[in-house]
This record gives structure tokens, C-alpha cells and sequence, in this order.
């Protein structure tokens, strides 16, 4: 039956469904896991990164680039990050189209956007591909994490259809069901952006998929993979996954203080809360002091 | 001719402005309200060109309020008057400018701060202590250069800007009868006799 | 916003539906076809029509150099000016007074002209700068007015008929339009008074004078008027109030036009001459205390001359 009405987005089916949207969730629930948590003095933010195969080359990531670590995580604006699930290209032009919409905002209004209005201008473009002629929609959900005067930190999540929502805690991708329930049980009003932070690692460490150490050396690249343990499965070693990790805090000043980790402050962040598996030739990199922001 | 005041003091923001509308040598109107409310917490006098001063004027009101409306928050002060300086620098480079000066005060319920811009018809902006346009900015700025204090109550403000109307009154040949006088403080807009 | 900002914007809803068009390369008669009840974006319906301008560069000084009769007394059109119009709003309705004088120049051009224009039965317009512009544009707003009635099922406010006034000439603001006019009426809300120039200005009142005369008119006016006149002191006032206008102004006179607008639409009063309420008044009119307007027929036998009585 769905062949006949998810050729065009634009087209109901008989049930009243718009198939190309749920296909466009299906492919965002086989992407990384993206973790968000509110706290009552900062946003944290978690992606898991799949690298998907041995022989691609992590060189040129050098994950400490202005905005962001490399694949899961981006600045949107000084006080926005934003976490993204699904296809890498559209959530390139998605992220693109956010940072514009951001600066378009500045030159306007001369303040940092609101994250809500933000996150309607990226819902209002993915709404147009549902809705016109021709168009494949967009196959990203966001979360976005940010911080303005009018609602201080917030959390927001938005998908394929152009709907989104605020939430204390959530995330999107794979095993997000466990994710969720994960979070629903730990989770505590006036939680510290610490706890937030020990929260969201521990949900990752619980949650991600699958979790080998790889067997190649280079130094970076060790230093960037952290790797989890999946609880009790067996380990399967064709991939491996690394993990990307922001705050959103407020500085002294009061201002927006966005902080994406690079690796070595991801190592260390791993190393004190004692998830990081130590590489059996026991090089993981020495925890770097993790005072620089990005 | 129009003649417009504004000055801060502790918590609010003062805006006066002259209720004449003048053809040639003929006053048309003497009870014209060249204030506008644009949102809860924001005010703006406007002087200028004929017709372009209403015309600027509601279009910032009805732009703003429909920020209003589709956030659910208003534009804080900065940022709307921003946008209303934006506004005059694109209409300035357009075929035909507006030709309108304007005053803008507002308080930021999310700062707890007063805020007055003085912004006229070239796009310029400046975030001020106390402000004028027109002729009464001649006598008015250096008044209140000598008695302008940040810290004054309500009724000290108005007693400065009371000066203010009184030095125009003495001095200018020209002068205004009538001032319609608003403050906007952390309970909103409230207008006031002076 | 003014028709020329909002035709050149990138940013207006109209902006966007322009890009549309030229994406798919709409034909302009039925591209608003396409988005069935306005797509959503609202009532797109132009605000003010459009009106052809000159294919010059500056279409301005194109006309300007044709019709300015103080640059060049042989240009080759002569607009007519001079004016004295006034309305006022009382207790009983409002009074439109207008002098009929139409002067090209130093010449007077016509003086029968009707400066009322009769909208319809509810509205009247005066008629002060361009005769031709006035007459024009307050027809064409007659047309309007008609429309909202049959859109609507009921008659437009005078707030609204003057606001639908002052947006169109706005739009041709700086192209050579010269109006001074006052729209009257009788809405829900009662008489009202909208004084609506050239210059896109736009006020309520109570009481206004318009033209070249105006300065005379508001002399008697100011001085005679109450809100609680009755119909006959306020017709008098009105009458006599272009009276001196038309007196003491070179480019106002010959015959005053008087309107009464109450609750059920306007009434045409009269139409007198100015010489002859000089040396007789008006007549056996009601309100009017006989004889003539004129200084020297008020005060004849009357002197200053104040001699000691003994003598």
C-alpha cells in the first residue's frame, strides 16, 4: 500500500499518513545516539560518534575546530549547541542554514537569537519539505541546548516533520527507548550541571551499541576513541564508536559559556568518572587539564 | 517643530513630547499623541516629516507586536530598538526614506534595567542617560547635563523634566503648549500630567 | 509601509510570493489563484492601488516642470489652488463649509465649483490643493467605500475611509500629488472629522479649515464655536466663516457651499453668494440675525469718535 503514496511527500496516504516522513524518523533511529539533559546552570549534550570503518582516516578530524568536534555536535551560536542525529549531509545544511539564521538574527536585532526561535526557524524550513512539491525532507532530528534572558537554559528537539518540543531531558537516535527510560529514572529536578553531566555519561555508557577497542595505534585517534562497554553482550569488533561531548554554562559574566569537549578533555572527563576502558597496551592518553573551550 | 524629551532614572524611563501637529504657519490639532506604546514595557516618541512619522511609527508598533505574538515575549528594549534602527538605515539607503527621529525607552523586566536610545532619521543610535530632539534639545541638553541624576525617584525625574519644559517655555520663541508625558517603569506604561 | 519599500523589500510575505513567481514563472493575472485563500499568508489583497506614473526617470520634477506656474507663468498646466474649506463637529452633526473659487494663477478660473464631494450619503470629502487630484482620488474612494459596503453588508467608518485615504497618497508621496482634505461623517461612533493631506498626514478633530483662506476662516471660526451650538448657530458659524475667508483671501470666494452631516447621511443647506451676504446676509435664514456680514454694513453709524458730551 505505502508504494503507492510515499513517492511524493506531499501526498497523504489513505490512513492519513505521510510516509516519507517516517521514513525519514526510521533513518534517524539507526543514527548515533545524541543525549541532552537541562540542569538548573547549564545544558550537556552527549553524541555517540560510529566510525564506520577501520580504514577511514580520523587525521584531518581534529575535533578542536571553532565549531565543534567533528560529526554530532556543532555551535549553532554563542549560545546554542546543537546536537544532531541522521544524515551527516543534511544535517551539514542544516546546520548551515542555522548558523545563518542565527547571524541573520544578530544583524537585526543585535542580541543572541532566543533557542526557540531558533529552533522554529529550522522547523519552519524542514516543515516547507513536507508540504512542497518535489522535495525529499530533511532525515535530522536536533536537539538543541542553549541558553537567553527570557527562559535562561532550555532543551529542545526537533524532527523530519518540523515539529518540536522542550524537554528536561531527552535524546534521539539509536536505542533512544532505553535512553529515555534511562534518563525518566535518573533523572531529578534541580539537578547540577555535574550531576547532569555524570547523568548523561552514564545513559551513553548503558546505552551505545557496540564497543571494541580497535587494534590500530595512532596516537590520536586512541585519544579520541573512548570506548564503552556494552553490558553483557558479546563484542563484535567491526566497529567502533567515540563519543562527542558540549556544555552550555554561564560564564562570570553571566554570558553563555558554550564548551565543546575535544578529545582529551573527553578522555579525562572519561577517566574521572571511570568509563573509559583502557586500551590493552594501556595508551590512552594522559586526562589534559580541561580548561580549554572551543 | 516637534519638540521630544526622555530621561532614566532609578527603575524607569521618562518620555514627553508635544501635542501639536503644525501645517505651515496653522496649528491643525493640539491634542495629538506622538507617543507609542509598542509593547508592555516599551515606548517610543516620534518627530519628523508629516506622514512618514505616523506611517514609520505604526509600522514598528504593529512589527513589533507581531514579535509579541508569535514568541509569546517581547522584544527586550536593546534588541527592539535595535531593530528599529535597522529599520531606518534599510529605508534610509531605499527610494524614498523615512524622514523621522525618534525616542526610544523601555525597561527590562529580564535585567531589571532602564534603557533609553536617542536614534535619528540617519539611522544613528545611542543608548543615553536622558535625550532630545528639536528645537528643546538646544536648551534641554545642558539642563540636564547640571541636574540629570540616574538615581532619582519618579517625582524627581518628572521635577527635571518639569525644568526642562520651563526652560523651553522661557526661551524658545515658538513654544509648545501642551506635553503628553508617559513612564514605563517594571509595572509597565502608565501616562502622566505634568 | 510605503508601496515602493514594500515593492522593493526582500523580506515582506509579498516579497516572498514575488520569488515564487518568478520560480514557476506565474502569470500575474492568476498567480494569486495558486495559493488558494492567500496559502496562509494572510490577506494579501493589495493595501492601495496602483496608478500609472510617468516613463521618466524622475517622474517629479517632470511634472513639476510642467505645473509650476511660480517658476514659469507659460508652463503648460496650470493647477488649480486656492481654497478655503472648513468642517467642524458639534452636538448636532458636523458642518462642511466650502468657498467654490478656483484660481489658475492669478486668474480665476471658475467660480461655481462644487469643493464637496459627495462620497456618498454618509461621507463627504472637501476639496483643497489640486482640484483634479482631489476629485480623482476622493471618487475613487467613493468606489471603495461602495465595496466594503457590498463586502461587508455594512457602511465603512470614517476612520476607516480616511485611513484608506491617507495610505494612498502616501504611496505616491513626493510625486507631485497636492491634497488638503477633510473626510466627514456619520459612523457607529458618531460625527467625525479626518483631516488627510498630501503630505500622508492623517488626524482626528473636532474642528479643521484647509487652504489658502484657512487662516481667515479659523478667525471667525475659533471664536464662534461651542460643542453644544444648535444646528442654526452652527450653520451661521459655518457660513460666516467662509464668508470671511472668501472676503479677506484673493484666491477664496464668490458662493459658500454649506453641508449639515447628521445620523441619517448628509443635507445640502445652501449655496450663497459672498458679495451678497456682504451687503444683505443670507437671507431669511434660520440662525442668521439679518443683514449683512460686511465690517462696514455691521458697524454703519457706528463711530469712535468719542466727544466731550457738552459738546
Amino acid at each position: 500500500m505505502a508504494r503507492r503514496y510515499d513517492s511524493r511527500t506531499t501526498i497523504f496516504s489513505p490512513e492519513g499518513r505521510l510516509y516519507q516522513i517516517e521514513y525519514a524518523m526510521e533513518a534517524i533511529s539507526h543514527a548515533g545516539i545524541v543525549i541532552g539533559v537541562l540542569s538548573k546552570d547549564g545544558v550537556v549534550l552527549a553524541a555517540e560518534k560510529k566510525v564506520t570503518g577501520k580504514l577511514l582516516d580520523m587525521s584531518g578530524a581534529k575535533g578542536q575546530s571553532y565549531g565543534g568536534s567533528g560529526e554530532k555536535i556543532f555551535l549553532l551560536n554563542s549560545n546554542v549547541i546543537g546536537g544532531v542525529a541522521g544524515i551527516t549531509a543534511d544535517a551539514n545544511s542544516l546546520i548551515n542554514y542555522a548558523r545563518q539564521a542565527a547571524q541573520r538574527h544578530l544583524y537585526m536585532y543585535n542580541e543572541d537569537i532566543p533557542v526557540e526561535l531558533l529552533a522554529q526557524r529550522l522547523c519552519d524550513l524542514k516543515q516547507g519539505y513536507t508540504q512542497y512539491g518535489g522535495l525529499r525532507p530533511f532525515g535530522v532530528s536536533l536537539l538543541y541546548a542553549g541558553y537567553d534572558p527570557h527562559y535562561q537554559f532550555q532543551l529542545y528537539h526537533s524532527d523530519p516533520s518540523g515539529n518540536y518540543s522542550g524537554w528536561k531531558a531527552t535524546c534521539i537516535g539509536a536505542n533512544n527507548g532505553t535512553a529515555t527510560s534511562l534518563l525518566k529514572q535518573d533523572y531529578k529536578e534541580d539537578i547540577s550541571v555535574a550531576d547532569a553531566i555524570e547523568l548523561v555519561l552514564k545513559v551513553m555508557s548503558k546505552t551505545m551499541d557496540s564497543t571494541t577497542l580497535g587494534s590500530e595505534k595512532r596516537a590520536y585517534y586512541l585519544a579520541l576513541r573512548f570506548v564503552f562497554r556494552k553490558r553483557g553482550a558479546a563484542q563484535i569488533a567491526d566497529r567502533e564508536t567515540t563519543v562527542e561531548f558540549a556544555t552550555l554554562t554561564l560564564d562570570a559574566e553571566k554570558k553563555p559559556k558554550a564548551k565543546i569537549y575535544n578529545p582529551a578533555e573527553i578522555d579525562a572527563l572519561l577517566h574521572k568518572h571511570g568509563l573509559a576502558k583502557k586500551d590493552e597496551e594501556g595508551s590512552v592518553a594522559a586526562p589534559i587539564p580541561s580548561d580549554q573551550t572551543v | 517643530m516637534d519638540i521630544s524629551f526622555a530621561l532614566t532614572g532609578k527603575g524607569y524611563v521618562i518620555v514627553a513630547a508635544d501635542t501639536t501637529a503644525a501645517r505651515s504657519i496653522v496649528k491643525m490639532k493640539v491634542d495629538e499623541d506622538k507617543i507609542k506604546v509598542l509593547s508592555p514595557h516599551l515606548l517610543m516618541a516620534y518627530s519628523g516629516e508629516p506622514g512618514d512619522t505616523v506611517q514609520f511609527a505604526e509600522y514598528i508598533e504593529r512589527n513589533i507586536r507581531l514579535y509579541h505574538i508569535r514568541n509569546t515575549y517581547a522584544l527586550r528594549p536593546p534588541s527592539a530598538a535595535s531593530w528599529i534602527r535597522r529599520s531606518l538605515a534599510d529605508s534610509l539607503r531605499s527610494r524614498r526614506p523615512y524622514a523621522v527621529n525618534l525616542l526610544v525607552g523601555g525597561y527590562d523586566t529580564s535585567t531589571h534595567t532602564p534603557h533609553l536610545y536617542w536614534i535619528d532619521y540617519l539611522g544613528t543610535m545611542s543608548e543615553v542617560p536622558f535625550a532630545a530632539h528639536g528645537y528643546g534639545a538646544y536648551f534641554a541638553l545642558s539642563l540636564l547635563d547640571r541636574y540629570h541624576d540616574p538615581e532619582a525617584s519618579v517625582e524627581e525625574g518628572l521635577a527635571t523634566l518639569r525644568r526642562c519644559l520651563d526652560e523651553v517655555a522661557k526661551r524658545l520663541v515658538v513654544t509648545p503648549e501642551k506635553y503628553k508625558v508617559k513612564i514605563v517603569d517594571k509595572d509597565g506604561v502608565r501616562e502622566v500630567e505634568i | 509601509m510605503n508601496s515602493f519599500l514594500t515593492r522593493y523589500s526582500s523580506t515582506t510575505p509579498e516579497a516572498d510570493i514575488r520569488k515564487a513567481k518568478e520560480l514557476y514563472g506565474e502569470d500575474d493575472d492568476v498567480s494569486e489563484m495558486i495559493w488558494g485563500s492567500a496559502g496562509g499568508f494572510g490577506n494579501l489583497a493589495k493595501g492601495v492601488p496602483t496608478f500609472k506614473v510617468p516613463a521618466v526617470p524622475d517622474p517629479t520634477s517632470f511634472l513639476r516642470m510642467h505645473t509650476d506656474d511660480h517658476a514659469d507663468p507659460s508652463c503648460r498646466i496650470k493647477i488649480k489652488h486656492g481654497t478655503t474649506t472648513l468642517a467642524f463637529r458639534y452636538q448636532g452633526g458636523v458642518i462642511v463649509a466650502v468657498d467654490s473659487r478656483a484660481t489658475a494663477g492669478s486668474y480665476v478660473a471658475s467660480g461655481t465649483v462644487k469643493k464637496v464631494i459627495e462620497i456618498n450619503p454618509y461621507l463627504l470629502g472637501t476639496m483643497a490643493g489640486g482640484a483634479a487630484d482631489c476629485q480623482y482620488w476622493e471618487t475613487y474612494l467613493g468606489m471603495q467605500c461602495r465595496l466594503h459596503e457590498l463586502r461587508n453588508r455594512e457602511r465603512i467608518s470614517v476612520a476607516a475611509a480616511s485611513k484608506y485615504l491617507s495610505n494612498l497618497v502616501y504611496s505616491y508621496k513626493g510625486m507631485g500629488l497636492s491634497m488638503g482634505t477633510m473626510i466627514c461623517g456619520w459612523d457607529k461612533t458618531g460625527p467625525a472629522i479626518f483631516y488627510v493631506d498630501s503630505d500622508g498626514t492623517r488626524l482626528r478633530g473636532d474642528l479643521f479649515s484647509v487652504g489658502s483662506g484657512s487662516t481667515f476662516a479659523y478667525g471667525v471660526l475659533d471664536q464662534g464655536y461651542r460643542w453644544d451650538l444648535t444646528d442654526e448657530e452652527a450653520q451661521e458659524l459655518g457660513r460666516r466663516s467662509i464668508y470671511a475667508a472668501g472676503h479677506r483671501d484673493a484666491f477664496s470666494g464668490n458662493t459658500v457651499n454649506l453641508y449639515h452631516v447628521k445620523q441619517d447621511g448628509w443635507q445640502f443647506i445652501g449655496n450663497y453668494d459672498i458679495s451678497e451676504l456682504h451687503y444683505n446676509g443670507p437671507g431669511n435664514v434660520p440662525g442668521a440675525p439679518g443683514g449683512g456680514y460686511g465690517y462696514d454694513v455691521r458697524v454703519a453709524g457706528r463711530s469712535s469718535a468719542n466727544a466731550p458730551e457738552d459738546q
